[in-house]
């Protein structure tokens, strides 16, 4: 069969296989990201609140034991990564080459892409937001201490972000089913 | 402290470890039931416990960490780092008083004079 060259026959020429690896390595690698360095100009996860909550204890050593809340919050958005990219690399399996550019090898590809691209991303601001979020506490509890149940309760609010992102992540992943060996 | 860091490793290796036992328990057959259901299913089922299992393991740690009783509420400032700056007060009062001859009430050292002079 012979099809005229096009940027469209490129794209649905790439290997269902690239896609699906390419998304389970940025599930996984910009959920870490977010729980842990910097994007862009904002300060991440555990490097910010890290920081604030060390700086922070040198005057009130009193708020370590209840801020390392924030420190588990943001590993949290890291293991979520972890947990999707385990259940994507489960649903790759092999499918012979007569198959591989079949609509249903093409749609489980895509489908595990989609699935990391969702996770990787609600983690990477998820993490942020926790981060920025856990390092104000840090602060503001060391001033008072009354502060801290209030700012913890907006800090679930943050993480409950990374969560509908993993959510969806395993709806999307779940069918993803290659064509069955004809 | 080392009680706080402990319980700080401890939760955070249980949320490492329960959710990847869950989902390799799913894999690997060890839950009853688990190889009737669909892949479909599987998937969905063990995600979904994996995610419930970590939120339960930090909501565990948030009744832990809320239920310590607070140490004290003044900072105690490190004996060692009040004692030297004591010393560098005393050291540069006696430099002054000897190089003038006079009293010194600057804002540093009013509350040292205060208490000489009662």
């Amino acid at each position: 069969m012979t099809r005229s060259s096009s940027w469209l026959q490129a794209l649905v020429r790439i290997s269902p296989y690239t896609f699906a690896a390419i998304g389970i390595a940025i599930s996984i690698g910009v959920s870490v990201l977010g729980a842990a360095w910097y994007w862009d100009l904002l300060l991440a996860g555990i490097y910010i609140t890290g920081s604030s909550l060390i700086g922070a204890a040198i005057k009130a050593p009193r708020i370590t034991s209840k801020n390392l809340i924030s420190v588990i919050f943001c590993e949290a958005v890291a293991i979520y990564g972890v947990i999707v990219a385990i259940i994507l690399q489960t649903k790759l399996e092999s499918v012979p080459s007569s198959q591989l550019y079949a609509a249903e090898s093409l749609r489980a590809g895509y489908a595990i892409f989609a699935s990391g691209i969702i996770v990787g991303f609600a983690n990477l601001v998820c993490g942020i937001c926790v981060g920025i979020i856990g390092s104000s506490c840090a602060l503001s509890d060391a001033q008072n201490s009354s502060l801290f149940v209030k700012i913890l309760v907006i800090e679930i609010f943050g993480s409950a972000l990374g969560l509908f992102g993993v959510i969806v992540g395993i709806i999307m992943s779940a069918q993803a089913t290659w064509p069955a060996k004809a | 402290m080392t009680g706080v860091i402990e319980k700080f490793f401890i939760t955070s290796m249980v949320m490492w470890m329960a959710p990847l036992a869950i989902l390799y328990s799913f894999y690997y057959g060890y839950i009853p039931g688990a190889s009737q259901l669909s892949a479909e299913n599987k998937t969905l089922i063990s995600g979904f416990i994996a995610v419930i299992s970590v939120n339960l393991v930090i909501g565990f740690y948030i009744c832990m960490a809320m239920k310590e009783s607070p140490s004290s509420s003044n900072p105690q400032p490190d004996p060692k780092f009040l004692a030297e700056a004591k010393a560098s007060i005393n050291q540069s009062e006696n430099a002054a008083s000897s190089s003038t001859g006079v009293d010194q009430t600057s804002g540093k050292d009013s509350d040292q004079n205060k208490g000489k002079m009662e």
